[in-house]
Protein backbone atom coordinates (compact mmCIF):
# COMPACT_ATOMS: atom_id res chain seq x y z
CA UNK A 1 0.00 0.00 0.00
CA UNK A 2 1.71 3.39 -0.90
CA UNK A 3 1.20 7.07 0.41
CA UNK A 4 -1.46 7.23 -2.72
CA UNK A 5 -4.05 5.43 -0.59
CA UNK A 6 -4.78 9.40 1.01
CA UNK A 7 -6.01 10.48 -2.46
CA UNK A 8 -8.73 8.22 -2.31
CA UNK A 9 -11.12 10.14 -0.28
CA UNK A 10 -10.10 13.46 -2.52
CA UNK A 11 -10.90 11.62 -5.49
CA UNK A 12 -14.02 9.58 -4.42
CA UNK A 13 -15.74 13.54 -2.96
CA UNK A 14 -14.62 15.20 -6.18
CA UNK A 15 -16.07 12.14 -8.71
CA UNK A 16 -19.39 12.54 -6.09
CA UNK A 17 -20.04 16.11 -6.30
CA UNK A 18 -19.09 16.26 -10.11
CA UNK A 19 -21.66 12.99 -10.47
CA UNK A 20 -24.21 14.99 -8.64
CA UNK A 21 -23.88 17.92 -10.78
CA UNK A 22 -24.19 15.94 -13.75
CA UNK A 23 -27.37 14.32 -12.13
CA UNK A 24 -28.60 17.68 -11.62
CA UNK A 25 -27.87 19.17 -15.01
CA UNK A 26 -29.45 16.35 -17.17
CA UNK A 27 -32.96 17.37 -17.05
CA UNK A 28 -31.66 20.26 -19.65
CA UNK A 29 -31.65 17.57 -21.98
CA UNK A 30 -35.39 17.16 -21.94
CA UNK A 31 -36.11 21.01 -21.87
CA UNK A 32 -36.01 21.25 -17.79
CA UNK A 33 -33.46 23.91 -15.63
CA UNK A 34 -30.09 22.98 -14.96
CA UNK A 35 -29.08 23.23 -11.95
CA UNK A 36 -25.68 24.88 -10.93
CA UNK A 37 -22.22 23.36 -8.85
CA UNK A 38 -24.03 24.29 -5.98
CA UNK A 39 -26.75 22.17 -6.07
CA UNK A 40 -25.62 18.90 -4.94
CA UNK A 41 -24.27 21.20 -1.50
CA UNK A 42 -27.58 22.49 -0.85
CA UNK A 43 -29.37 19.23 -1.24
CA UNK A 44 -26.70 17.85 0.29
CA UNK A 45 -26.70 20.13 3.57
CA UNK A 46 -31.02 19.88 3.31
CA UNK A 47 -30.30 16.19 4.49
CA UNK A 48 -27.32 16.98 6.77
CA UNK A 49 -29.92 19.52 8.96
CA UNK A 50 -32.78 17.17 9.38
CA UNK A 51 -32.71 14.32 12.09
CA UNK A 52 -32.37 10.60 11.46
CA UNK A 53 -36.02 8.71 10.86
CA UNK A 54 -36.44 6.00 13.16
CA UNK A 55 -38.90 2.98 12.38
CA UNK A 56 -40.21 0.31 15.14
CA UNK A 57 -37.34 -2.38 16.28
CA UNK A 58 -34.93 -1.54 13.43
CA UNK A 59 -31.96 -3.40 12.94
CA UNK A 60 -29.82 -0.40 14.04
CA UNK A 61 -25.99 -2.19 13.45
CA UNK A 62 -27.24 -3.02 9.97
CA UNK A 63 -28.36 0.15 9.35
CA UNK A 64 -25.34 2.12 9.66
CA UNK A 65 -23.26 -1.03 8.65
CA UNK A 66 -25.12 -0.87 4.98
CA UNK A 67 -23.90 2.63 3.91
CA UNK A 68 -20.76 2.33 5.56
CA UNK A 69 -20.09 -0.67 4.02
CA UNK A 70 -20.87 -0.05 0.56
CA UNK A 71 -18.44 3.35 0.75
CA UNK A 72 -15.56 1.24 1.82
CA UNK A 73 -16.41 -1.20 -1.42
CA UNK A 74 -16.56 2.05 -3.44
CA UNK A 75 -13.20 3.05 -2.12
CA UNK A 76 -11.57 -0.48 -2.07
CA UNK A 77 -12.51 -0.92 -5.73
CA UNK A 78 -10.75 2.49 -6.39
CA UNK A 79 -7.71 1.69 -4.54
CA UNK A 80 -6.36 -0.84 -7.10
CA UNK A 81 -7.18 1.34 -10.25
CA UNK A 82 -3.79 2.23 -11.64
CA UNK A 83 -3.17 6.35 -11.39
CA UNK A 84 -0.27 5.91 -13.60
CA UNK A 85 1.39 3.17 -15.67
CA UNK A 86 2.72 1.21 -13.49
CA UNK A 87 1.65 2.64 -9.93
CA UNK A 88 -1.78 2.14 -7.85
CA UNK A 89 -2.40 3.27 -4.14
CA UNK A 90 -2.79 -0.88 -3.35
CA UNK A 91 -0.93 -2.42 -6.46
CA UNK A 92 -2.57 -5.87 -6.47
CA UNK A 93 -1.40 -8.43 -8.67
CA UNK A 94 -5.33 -9.65 -8.55
CA UNK A 95 -6.82 -6.24 -8.72
CA UNK A 96 -9.61 -7.62 -11.27
CA UNK A 97 -10.74 -10.33 -8.37
CA UNK A 98 -10.64 -7.32 -5.91
CA UNK A 99 -12.98 -5.45 -7.83
CA UNK A 100 -15.16 -8.18 -8.30
CA UNK A 101 -15.53 -9.11 -4.72
CA UNK A 102 -16.69 -5.39 -4.40
CA UNK A 103 -19.33 -6.04 -6.79
CA UNK A 104 -20.28 -9.28 -5.54
CA UNK A 105 -21.06 -7.51 -1.81
CA UNK A 106 -22.64 -4.65 -3.03
CA UNK A 107 -25.36 -6.82 -3.26
CA UNK A 108 -24.80 -7.26 0.16
CA UNK A 109 -24.77 -3.87 1.44
CA UNK A 110 -27.81 -3.09 -0.48
CA UNK A 111 -29.70 -6.00 0.89
CA UNK A 112 -28.66 -4.49 4.35
CA UNK A 113 -30.09 -1.26 3.57
CA UNK A 114 -33.38 -2.49 2.73
CA UNK A 115 -33.43 -5.10 5.36
CA UNK A 116 -32.58 -2.81 8.43
CA UNK A 117 -35.69 -0.74 8.85
CA UNK A 118 -38.24 -3.56 9.22
CA UNK A 119 -40.52 -2.24 7.18
CA UNK A 120 -42.12 -3.58 3.99
CA UNK A 121 -41.14 -1.54 1.34
CA UNK A 122 -37.57 -1.35 1.85
CA UNK A 123 -37.49 -4.86 2.16
CA UNK A 124 -39.17 -5.58 -1.20
CA UNK A 125 -36.74 -3.35 -2.52
CA UNK A 126 -34.13 -4.82 -0.90
CA UNK A 127 -35.00 -8.62 -1.78
CA UNK A 128 -35.57 -7.48 -6.46
CA UNK A 129 -31.99 -5.95 -5.85
CA UNK A 130 -30.75 -9.29 -4.71
CA UNK A 131 -32.42 -10.91 -7.48
CA UNK A 132 -31.26 -8.73 -10.09
CA UNK A 133 -27.85 -8.38 -8.61
CA UNK A 134 -26.99 -12.32 -9.25
CA UNK A 135 -27.57 -12.57 -12.90
CA UNK A 136 -25.55 -8.98 -13.07
CA UNK A 137 -22.24 -10.20 -11.42
CA UNK A 138 -22.49 -13.31 -14.03
CA UNK A 139 -21.72 -11.12 -17.28
CA UNK A 140 -19.29 -8.81 -15.05
CA UNK A 141 -16.83 -11.26 -14.17
CA UNK A 142 -16.87 -12.74 -17.85
CA UNK A 143 -16.43 -9.05 -19.12
CA UNK A 144 -13.66 -8.76 -17.03
CA UNK A 145 -11.85 -11.82 -17.02
CA UNK A 146 -12.02 -11.11 -21.38
CA UNK A 147 -10.36 -7.66 -20.40
CA UNK A 148 -7.67 -9.23 -18.23
CA UNK A 149 -7.19 -11.99 -21.37
CA UNK A 150 -5.34 -9.70 -23.59
CA UNK A 151 -2.41 -8.54 -20.84
CA UNK A 152 -2.52 -12.86 -19.00
CA UNK A 153 -2.67 -11.23 -16.23
CA UNK A 154 -4.83 -10.36 -13.23
CA UNK A 155 -3.22 -7.17 -12.46
CA UNK A 156 -4.69 -3.90 -13.53
CA UNK A 157 -1.24 -2.13 -13.68
CA UNK A 158 -1.02 -4.62 -16.80
CA UNK A 159 -4.03 -4.68 -18.24
CA UNK A 160 -3.50 -1.06 -18.95
CA UNK A 161 -0.12 -1.88 -20.10
CA UNK A 162 -1.64 -3.91 -22.51
CA UNK A 163 -4.10 -1.48 -23.69
CA UNK A 164 -0.73 0.55 -25.10
CA UNK A 165 -0.94 -0.18 -28.86
CA UNK A 166 -4.91 -0.66 -28.59
CA UNK A 167 -7.89 -0.20 -26.30
CA UNK A 168 -9.97 -3.34 -24.77
CA UNK A 169 -12.41 -0.81 -26.21
CA UNK A 170 -11.70 -1.46 -29.81
CA UNK A 171 -10.53 -5.15 -29.53
CA UNK A 172 -13.58 -6.03 -27.14
CA UNK A 173 -16.65 -3.76 -28.48
CA UNK A 174 -19.30 -5.06 -26.58
CA UNK A 175 -17.58 -5.13 -22.95
CA UNK A 176 -18.17 -1.97 -22.76
CA UNK A 177 -21.78 -1.75 -22.77
CA UNK A 178 -22.16 -5.30 -21.03
CA UNK A 179 -19.68 -3.50 -18.13
CA UNK A 180 -22.20 -0.63 -18.19
CA UNK A 181 -25.31 -2.80 -16.83
CA UNK A 182 -22.91 -3.25 -14.21
CA UNK A 183 -22.61 -0.11 -13.19
CA UNK A 184 -26.04 1.20 -13.35
CA UNK A 185 -26.79 -1.79 -10.79
CA UNK A 186 -23.83 -1.16 -8.53
CA UNK A 187 -25.50 2.35 -8.61
CA UNK A 188 -28.87 1.67 -8.46
CA UNK A 189 -29.45 4.05 -11.44
CA UNK A 190 -32.35 4.48 -14.08
CA UNK A 191 -32.94 0.99 -15.47
CA UNK A 192 -31.54 -1.02 -13.41
CA UNK A 193 -32.34 0.80 -9.88
CA UNK A 194 -34.37 -1.86 -9.00
CA UNK A 195 -33.74 -1.15 -5.19
CA UNK A 196 -35.34 2.45 -4.48
CA UNK A 197 -37.87 2.41 -7.19
CA UNK A 198 -40.69 4.63 -7.40
CA UNK A 199 -43.42 2.13 -7.07
CA UNK A 200 -42.43 1.58 -3.67
CA UNK A 201 -41.84 4.69 -2.76
CA UNK A 202 -38.25 4.81 -2.70
CA UNK A 203 -37.20 1.50 -1.34
CA UNK A 204 -34.82 0.47 0.57
CA UNK A 205 -34.57 4.19 1.09
CA UNK A 206 -38.39 4.82 1.90
CA UNK A 207 -37.65 5.35 6.26
CA UNK A 208 -34.45 7.25 5.67
CA UNK A 209 -33.86 11.05 6.33
CA UNK A 210 -31.28 12.97 7.64
CA UNK A 211 -27.02 11.67 8.00
CA UNK A 212 -28.46 8.31 7.36
CA UNK A 213 -29.98 9.02 3.98
CA UNK A 214 -27.03 11.57 3.00
CA UNK A 215 -24.29 8.98 3.36
CA UNK A 216 -26.71 6.28 1.02
CA UNK A 217 -26.10 8.69 -1.17
CA UNK A 218 -22.70 9.87 -0.83
CA UNK A 219 -22.32 5.97 -1.25
CA UNK A 220 -23.72 5.62 -4.73
CA UNK A 221 -21.81 8.40 -6.02
CA UNK A 222 -18.84 7.41 -4.49
CA UNK A 223 -19.43 4.10 -6.23
CA UNK A 224 -20.24 5.60 -9.65
CA UNK A 225 -17.12 7.20 -9.38
CA UNK A 226 -15.09 3.90 -8.49
CA UNK A 227 -17.03 2.03 -11.23
CA UNK A 228 -16.25 5.12 -14.24
CA UNK A 229 -12.43 4.28 -12.78
CA UNK A 230 -12.56 1.01 -13.64
CA UNK A 231 -14.46 0.49 -16.21
CA UNK A 232 -11.58 3.97 -18.14
CA UNK A 233 -9.15 0.76 -16.89
CA UNK A 234 -10.47 -2.13 -17.74
CA UNK A 235 -11.55 -0.35 -21.29
CA UNK A 236 -9.78 2.96 -22.20
CA UNK A 237 -6.72 2.43 -21.56
CA UNK A 238 -6.64 4.29 -17.88
CA UNK A 239 -4.42 6.76 -17.52
CA UNK A 240 -2.23 5.81 -20.70
CA UNK A 241 -2.21 8.80 -23.47
CA UNK A 242 0.03 11.37 -25.15
CA UNK A 243 0.53 14.94 -23.83
CA UNK A 244 -1.37 15.29 -20.34
CA UNK A 245 0.10 13.71 -17.35
CA UNK A 246 -0.84 10.11 -16.75
CA UNK A 247 -3.56 10.74 -13.79
CA UNK A 248 -5.17 13.89 -15.49
CA UNK A 249 -5.92 11.04 -18.00
CA UNK A 250 -7.23 8.79 -16.01
CA UNK A 251 -9.80 11.56 -14.86
CA UNK A 252 -10.88 12.42 -18.01
CA UNK A 253 -11.84 8.85 -19.44
CA UNK A 254 -13.28 8.35 -15.98
CA UNK A 255 -15.57 11.26 -16.50
CA UNK A 256 -16.42 10.33 -20.01
CA UNK A 257 -17.23 7.18 -18.27
CA UNK A 258 -19.40 8.56 -15.94
CA UNK A 259 -21.21 10.92 -18.17
CA UNK A 260 -22.10 7.95 -20.36
CA UNK A 261 -23.16 6.27 -17.15
CA UNK A 262 -25.65 8.88 -15.97
CA UNK A 263 -27.24 9.75 -19.37
CA UNK A 264 -28.00 6.18 -19.96
CA UNK A 265 -29.57 6.49 -16.17
CA UNK A 266 -31.61 9.21 -16.84
CA UNK A 267 -32.39 8.26 -20.85
CA UNK A 268 -33.75 4.48 -20.26
CA UNK A 269 -36.98 3.04 -19.34
CA UNK A 270 -37.00 0.65 -16.08
CA UNK A 271 -38.96 -2.38 -16.94
CA UNK A 272 -40.97 -4.68 -14.35
CA UNK A 273 -38.45 -6.60 -12.19
CA UNK A 274 -39.28 -10.54 -13.55
CA UNK A 275 -39.00 -9.17 -17.48
CA UNK A 276 -35.84 -7.65 -16.17
CA UNK A 277 -34.71 -11.12 -14.78
CA UNK A 278 -35.82 -12.97 -17.80
CA UNK A 279 -33.81 -10.37 -20.14
CA UNK A 280 -30.28 -10.98 -17.90
CA UNK A 281 -30.58 -14.88 -17.50
CA UNK A 282 -31.15 -15.31 -21.47
CA UNK A 283 -30.18 -12.51 -23.46
CA UNK A 284 -27.19 -10.87 -21.09
CA UNK A 285 -25.91 -13.77 -19.84
CA UNK A 286 -25.21 -16.00 -23.03
CA UNK A 287 -24.02 -12.47 -24.79
CA UNK A 288 -21.06 -12.36 -21.98
CA UNK A 289 -19.83 -15.64 -22.85
CA UNK A 290 -19.81 -14.89 -26.60
CA UNK A 291 -18.05 -12.53 -25.76
CA UNK A 292 -15.71 -14.22 -23.59
CA UNK A 293 -14.86 -16.94 -26.34
CA UNK A 294 -14.46 -14.24 -28.74
CA UNK A 295 -12.08 -12.25 -26.66
CA UNK A 296 -10.23 -15.71 -26.20
CA UNK A 297 -10.19 -16.43 -29.50
CA UNK A 298 -8.73 -13.30 -30.13
CA UNK A 299 -6.00 -13.32 -27.55
CA UNK A 300 -4.81 -16.97 -28.48
CA UNK B 1 -24.15 24.98 11.93
CA UNK B 2 -25.90 28.47 10.31
CA UNK B 3 -23.70 27.49 7.01
CA UNK B 4 -25.34 24.14 7.14
CA UNK B 5 -29.05 25.77 7.38
CA UNK B 6 -28.58 28.51 5.41
CA UNK B 7 -27.51 25.89 2.17
CA UNK B 8 -30.14 23.68 3.52
CA UNK B 9 -32.72 26.74 3.30
CA UNK B 10 -31.72 27.17 -0.20
CA UNK B 11 -32.59 23.58 -1.35
CA UNK B 12 -35.95 22.61 -2.29
CA UNK B 13 -38.13 21.63 0.37
CA UNK B 14 -38.83 18.04 0.63
CA UNK B 15 -42.63 17.88 0.78
CA UNK B 16 -44.68 14.95 1.05
CA UNK B 17 -48.10 15.75 -0.12
CA UNK B 18 -51.94 14.56 1.16
CA UNK B 19 -53.42 15.12 -2.16
CA UNK B 20 -57.78 15.99 -1.93
CA UNK B 21 -60.30 15.78 -4.29
CA UNK B 22 -59.70 17.63 -7.63
CA UNK B 23 -56.18 18.62 -6.29
CA UNK B 24 -54.10 15.99 -8.28
CA UNK B 25 -53.39 17.82 -10.92
CA UNK B 26 -52.40 20.64 -9.29
CA UNK B 27 -50.15 19.15 -6.91
CA UNK B 28 -48.22 17.51 -9.46
CA UNK B 29 -47.50 20.74 -11.71
CA UNK B 30 -46.43 22.39 -8.90
CA UNK B 31 -43.86 19.43 -8.12
CA UNK B 32 -43.00 19.87 -11.69
CA UNK B 33 -42.67 23.60 -11.49
CA UNK B 34 -38.96 22.52 -9.48
CA UNK B 35 -40.28 24.85 -6.51
CA UNK B 36 -40.03 21.81 -4.25
CA UNK B 37 -39.18 18.62 -4.26
CA UNK B 38 -41.77 15.71 -3.84
CA UNK B 39 -40.87 13.58 -1.11
CA UNK B 40 -41.96 9.49 -1.74
CA UNK B 41 -42.08 8.94 1.74
CA UNK B 42 -43.55 11.01 4.91
CA UNK B 43 -40.34 10.03 6.21
CA UNK B 44 -37.93 11.84 3.81
CA UNK B 45 -39.85 14.60 4.12
CA UNK B 46 -39.70 17.99 6.16
CA UNK B 47 -42.99 19.58 5.14
CA UNK B 48 -46.51 18.11 4.94
CA UNK B 49 -48.70 19.56 2.25
CA UNK B 50 -52.50 19.07 2.79
CA UNK B 51 -53.75 20.08 -0.33
CA UNK B 52 -57.44 20.79 -1.09
CA UNK B 53 -60.43 19.17 1.86
CA UNK B 54 -59.55 16.08 3.02
CA UNK B 55 -62.87 13.84 3.58
CA UNK B 56 -62.75 12.45 7.13
CA UNK B 57 -62.49 9.07 5.85
CA UNK B 58 -58.77 9.96 5.57
CA UNK B 59 -58.25 12.11 8.40
CA UNK B 60 -56.79 9.38 10.81
CA UNK B 61 -54.30 8.68 7.79
CA UNK B 62 -52.76 12.03 7.62
CA UNK B 63 -52.60 12.16 11.69
CA UNK B 64 -50.11 9.22 11.22
CA UNK B 65 -48.37 10.61 7.76
CA UNK B 66 -48.09 13.30 9.74
CA UNK B 67 -46.18 11.48 12.68
CA UNK B 68 -43.83 9.67 10.39
CA UNK B 69 -42.44 13.26 9.19
CA UNK B 70 -39.18 13.12 11.73
CA UNK B 71 -39.79 16.40 14.11
CA UNK B 72 -39.18 19.47 13.45
CA UNK B 73 -41.20 19.84 10.78
CA UNK B 74 -44.26 21.47 9.25
CA UNK B 75 -47.78 21.40 8.09
CA UNK B 76 -48.83 23.16 5.19
CA UNK B 77 -52.41 23.96 3.87
CA UNK B 78 -53.31 24.61 0.22
CA UNK B 79 -56.90 25.07 -1.41
CA UNK B 80 -55.02 25.38 -4.35
CA UNK B 81 -56.46 28.93 -5.17
CA UNK B 82 -52.87 30.39 -4.70
CA UNK B 83 -49.32 29.93 -5.34
CA UNK B 84 -48.11 27.97 -2.51
CA UNK B 85 -44.09 28.22 -2.92
CA UNK B 86 -43.71 30.87 -0.42
CA UNK B 87 -45.33 29.09 1.89
CA UNK B 88 -43.46 26.19 1.68
CA UNK B 89 -40.62 27.64 1.72
CA UNK B 90 -41.28 29.35 4.74
CA UNK B 91 -42.02 26.04 6.54
CA UNK B 92 -38.86 24.64 5.05
CA UNK B 93 -37.12 27.63 6.62
CA UNK B 94 -39.27 26.88 10.31
CA UNK B 95 -38.29 23.07 9.82
CA UNK B 96 -34.05 24.17 9.71
CA UNK B 97 -35.19 26.35 12.21
CA UNK B 98 -36.68 24.19 14.70
CA UNK B 99 -39.25 26.95 15.82
CA UNK B 100 -42.75 26.22 16.25
CA UNK B 101 -42.04 23.03 15.64
CA UNK B 102 -45.21 20.63 15.28
CA UNK B 103 -45.70 17.99 18.35
CA UNK B 104 -47.03 14.26 17.60
CA UNK B 105 -50.67 14.39 16.93
CA UNK B 106 -51.26 10.38 17.74
CA UNK B 107 -49.79 8.70 20.89
CA UNK B 108 -46.60 6.61 20.44
CA UNK B 109 -47.71 3.52 21.60
CA UNK B 110 -49.12 0.18 19.76
CA UNK B 111 -52.91 1.23 17.28
CA UNK B 112 -53.97 -2.25 19.65
CA UNK B 113 -53.73 -3.96 22.18
CA UNK B 114 -51.46 -7.52 22.31
CA UNK B 115 -53.95 -10.39 21.59
CA UNK B 116 -54.19 -12.84 24.14
CA UNK B 117 -54.79 -15.74 21.52
CA UNK B 118 -52.81 -18.21 19.37
CA UNK B 119 -49.98 -20.50 21.06
CA UNK B 120 -47.74 -17.56 22.06
CA UNK B 121 -50.84 -15.26 22.89
CA UNK B 122 -50.53 -13.13 19.05
CA UNK B 123 -53.21 -14.47 17.90
CA UNK B 124 -50.92 -16.84 14.98
CA UNK B 125 -49.84 -20.01 14.67
CA UNK B 126 -46.64 -21.10 15.95
CA UNK B 127 -44.30 -18.32 15.95
CA UNK B 128 -45.85 -16.83 13.10
CA UNK B 129 -48.69 -14.72 11.92
CA UNK B 130 -51.36 -12.54 13.90
CA UNK B 131 -51.62 -9.36 14.82
CA UNK B 132 -49.11 -8.41 17.65
CA UNK B 133 -50.07 -4.79 19.18
CA UNK B 134 -52.00 -4.88 15.93
CA UNK B 135 -49.25 -5.47 13.40
CA UNK B 136 -49.60 -7.96 11.02
CA UNK B 137 -47.04 -10.67 10.92
CA UNK B 138 -46.23 -12.88 7.83
CA UNK B 139 -48.45 -16.52 8.08
CA UNK B 140 -47.50 -18.85 5.51
CA UNK B 141 -49.42 -19.70 2.79
CA UNK B 142 -50.25 -21.39 -0.49
CA UNK B 143 -47.80 -19.43 -3.25
CA UNK B 144 -50.19 -19.21 -6.33
CA UNK B 145 -47.66 -19.58 -9.16
CA UNK B 146 -46.02 -23.02 -7.98
CA UNK B 147 -48.30 -24.28 -4.80
CA UNK B 148 -44.98 -23.60 -2.05
CA UNK B 149 -45.61 -22.81 1.03
CA UNK B 150 -44.26 -18.86 0.95
CA UNK B 151 -44.96 -16.33 3.71
CA UNK B 152 -47.86 -14.16 3.50
CA UNK B 153 -48.21 -10.58 4.99
CA UNK B 154 -51.16 -8.42 4.11
CA UNK B 155 -50.95 -4.82 4.34
CA UNK B 156 -53.16 -1.74 3.24
CA UNK B 157 -52.14 0.53 1.14
CA UNK B 158 -53.36 4.54 0.84
CA UNK B 159 -55.24 7.17 0.69
CA UNK B 160 -51.86 8.93 0.02
CA UNK B 161 -49.71 6.57 -1.38
CA UNK B 162 -47.29 7.55 -4.11
CA UNK B 163 -47.56 5.08 -6.21
CA UNK B 164 -51.83 5.18 -6.61
CA UNK B 165 -54.40 7.81 -7.05
CA UNK B 166 -55.22 9.60 -3.91
CA UNK B 167 -58.07 8.21 -1.90
CA UNK B 168 -57.65 5.04 -3.20
CA UNK B 169 -56.84 2.18 -0.30
CA UNK B 170 -55.87 -1.18 -1.06
CA UNK B 171 -55.80 -3.95 0.99
CA UNK B 172 -53.08 -6.74 0.12
CA UNK B 173 -51.71 -9.86 0.85
CA UNK B 174 -48.12 -10.06 -0.60
CA UNK B 175 -45.78 -12.79 -1.09
CA UNK B 176 -42.66 -11.60 -1.62
CA UNK B 177 -43.64 -9.20 -4.09
CA UNK B 178 -46.46 -10.75 -5.68
CA UNK B 179 -49.41 -9.81 -4.71
CA UNK B 180 -51.77 -13.27 -3.74
CA UNK B 181 -55.19 -11.19 -2.80
CA UNK B 182 -56.40 -8.38 -3.39
CA UNK B 183 -59.35 -5.83 -2.02
CA UNK B 184 -60.26 -2.47 -2.90
CA UNK B 185 -61.09 -0.70 0.48
CA UNK B 186 -61.64 2.96 -0.55
CA UNK B 187 -62.20 4.69 -4.40
CA UNK B 188 -60.00 7.44 -5.36
CA UNK B 189 -61.32 11.25 -4.54
CA UNK B 190 -62.62 12.21 -7.78
CA UNK B 191 -60.55 14.61 -9.43
CA UNK B 192 -61.23 17.43 -12.54
CA UNK B 193 -60.72 16.87 -16.06
CA UNK B 194 -57.01 18.18 -16.20
CA UNK B 195 -55.90 15.39 -13.84
CA UNK B 196 -57.36 12.31 -16.53
CA UNK B 197 -55.94 14.41 -19.39
CA UNK B 198 -53.25 12.47 -21.54
CA UNK B 199 -50.33 14.20 -20.89
CA UNK B 200 -50.85 13.70 -17.09
CA UNK B 201 -51.74 10.59 -16.94
CA UNK B 202 -48.29 9.71 -19.25
CA UNK B 203 -46.59 11.28 -16.87
CA UNK B 204 -47.54 9.66 -13.87
CA UNK B 205 -46.46 6.13 -15.63
CA UNK B 206 -43.24 7.30 -16.91
CA UNK B 207 -42.46 8.41 -13.23
CA UNK B 208 -43.09 4.90 -12.44
CA UNK B 209 -40.65 3.73 -15.62
CA UNK B 210 -38.04 5.56 -14.01
CA UNK B 211 -38.44 8.38 -16.20
CA UNK B 212 -39.39 12.16 -14.05
CA UNK B 213 -37.48 14.23 -16.40
CA UNK B 214 -39.33 12.97 -19.41
CA UNK B 215 -42.76 13.01 -17.39
CA UNK B 216 -41.79 16.96 -16.60
CA UNK B 217 -41.54 17.37 -20.48
CA UNK B 218 -44.71 15.68 -20.67
CA UNK B 219 -46.28 18.07 -18.68
CA UNK B 220 -44.76 21.24 -20.01
CA UNK B 221 -46.42 20.61 -23.01
CA UNK B 222 -43.32 18.50 -24.56
CA UNK B 223 -43.75 14.99 -26.41
CA UNK B 224 -41.53 11.96 -25.58
CA UNK B 225 -40.48 9.61 -28.24
CA UNK B 226 -42.71 6.16 -28.20
CA UNK B 227 -38.79 4.20 -27.80
CA UNK B 228 -40.28 4.64 -23.90
CA UNK B 229 -43.07 1.64 -24.66
CA UNK B 230 -41.33 -1.41 -25.16
CA UNK B 231 -40.55 -0.93 -20.85
CA UNK B 232 -44.20 -1.82 -20.20
CA UNK B 233 -44.54 -5.25 -20.66
CA UNK B 234 -46.96 -6.65 -23.33
CA UNK B 235 -50.08 -8.00 -22.60
CA UNK B 236 -50.34 -6.26 -18.83
CA UNK B 237 -53.81 -5.46 -18.24
CA UNK B 238 -55.74 -6.48 -21.40
CA UNK B 239 -58.87 -6.83 -21.89
CA UNK B 240 -58.71 -7.77 -24.74
CA UNK B 241 -55.79 -8.15 -27.50
CA UNK B 242 -54.06 -5.17 -28.20
CA UNK B 243 -55.80 -3.11 -25.08
CA UNK B 244 -53.29 -3.44 -22.82
CA UNK B 245 -51.23 -0.90 -20.61
CA UNK B 246 -48.96 -0.23 -23.29
CA UNK B 247 -51.31 0.18 -26.01
CA UNK B 248 -53.00 2.76 -22.88
CA UNK B 249 -49.66 4.42 -22.67
CA UNK B 250 -49.10 4.84 -26.65
CA UNK B 251 -52.72 6.29 -26.74
CA UNK B 252 -52.01 8.67 -24.29
CA UNK B 253 -48.13 9.75 -25.82
CA UNK B 254 -50.40 10.34 -28.84
CA UNK B 255 -52.29 12.79 -26.71
CA UNK B 256 -55.30 10.77 -27.11
CA UNK B 257 -57.73 10.04 -23.90
CA UNK B 258 -58.20 7.19 -22.03
CA UNK B 259 -61.12 4.54 -21.56
CA UNK B 260 -63.65 6.97 -19.04
CA UNK B 261 -64.12 3.75 -16.54
CA UNK B 262 -61.89 0.80 -15.89
CA UNK B 263 -62.59 -2.81 -15.17
CA UNK B 264 -62.82 -4.03 -11.41
CA UNK B 265 -58.97 -3.58 -11.09
CA UNK B 266 -59.18 -5.60 -7.32
CA UNK B 267 -59.16 -8.90 -8.94
CA UNK B 268 -56.77 -7.76 -12.23
CA UNK B 269 -53.85 -7.28 -9.71
CA UNK B 270 -54.13 -10.48 -7.70
CA UNK B 271 -51.51 -13.16 -9.25
CA UNK B 272 -49.54 -10.10 -10.45
CA UNK B 273 -46.33 -8.38 -9.00
CA UNK B 274 -46.43 -5.39 -7.72
CA UNK B 275 -44.37 -3.08 -10.12
CA UNK B 276 -46.33 -5.05 -12.94
CA UNK B 277 -49.93 -4.63 -10.67
CA UNK B 278 -48.81 -0.16 -9.65
CA UNK B 279 -48.15 0.02 -13.63
CA UNK B 280 -51.06 -1.73 -14.81
CA UNK B 281 -53.13 0.39 -12.28
CA UNK B 282 -51.68 3.95 -13.09
CA UNK B 283 -52.48 3.03 -16.98
CA UNK B 284 -56.12 4.08 -16.12
CA UNK B 285 -56.70 7.49 -15.55
CA UNK B 286 -57.50 8.41 -11.49
CA UNK B 287 -61.54 8.50 -12.94
CA UNK B 288 -61.42 5.79 -14.67
CA UNK B 289 -60.39 3.63 -11.40
CA UNK B 290 -62.83 5.84 -9.41
CA UNK B 291 -65.74 4.71 -11.59
CA UNK B 292 -64.38 0.91 -11.46
CA UNK B 293 -64.17 1.09 -7.78
CA UNK B 294 -67.59 3.02 -7.09
CA UNK B 295 -69.41 0.56 -9.53
CA UNK B 296 -67.98 -2.48 -7.71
Amino acid sequence: MSPLVLTLPVALLAGAWLAAWIDRLAPALWGGRAAGPLAPLRDGAALLARPNATTEAPDRLTRWLAPGTYLVLAAAGLSVVPLAPGVAAVDSPVGIVVWGACEALTVVAVFLHGWSPNSPFPLIGAYRYTAIGLPVMLPSMFVLIAAALPAESLSLIAVVEAQREVWNLVRQPIGLPLFLIVGLTLTLRGPFDFADGADIAGGTSAEESGPGRALWQLARLTMLTAFSAMAATAFLGGPLGPGLPAPMWLALKTVAVMLLTILACHALARTVPSRMLHLLWVAALPLSFLHLALAGWVAL
Amino acid sequence: MTLLRRLAASAPPPVYPCIGPGMLDPVERLFASGCARRALSPASAGVLLIAGVVPDRAAAAIDRLHDQVPPPRRTVGWSGADEPSNSLHDAWSGVLSGDGAEPDRLPDEPPNEWRGKGDHGHGGEGMMGGTPYGRPMAMTGEDPRDGLQLDRYTMRVGPFAPMLPPGLELEVTLQGDLIAAARVLQPPFPQEDTASAPPACAARMLRLLGLPHHADRLLRGGRVRAGVLCAVPKGLGAAMPGRDARARLRRWLDGEPGAAQAPEFGALITGLEWHEAILMLNSWSPEALRRAAEAA
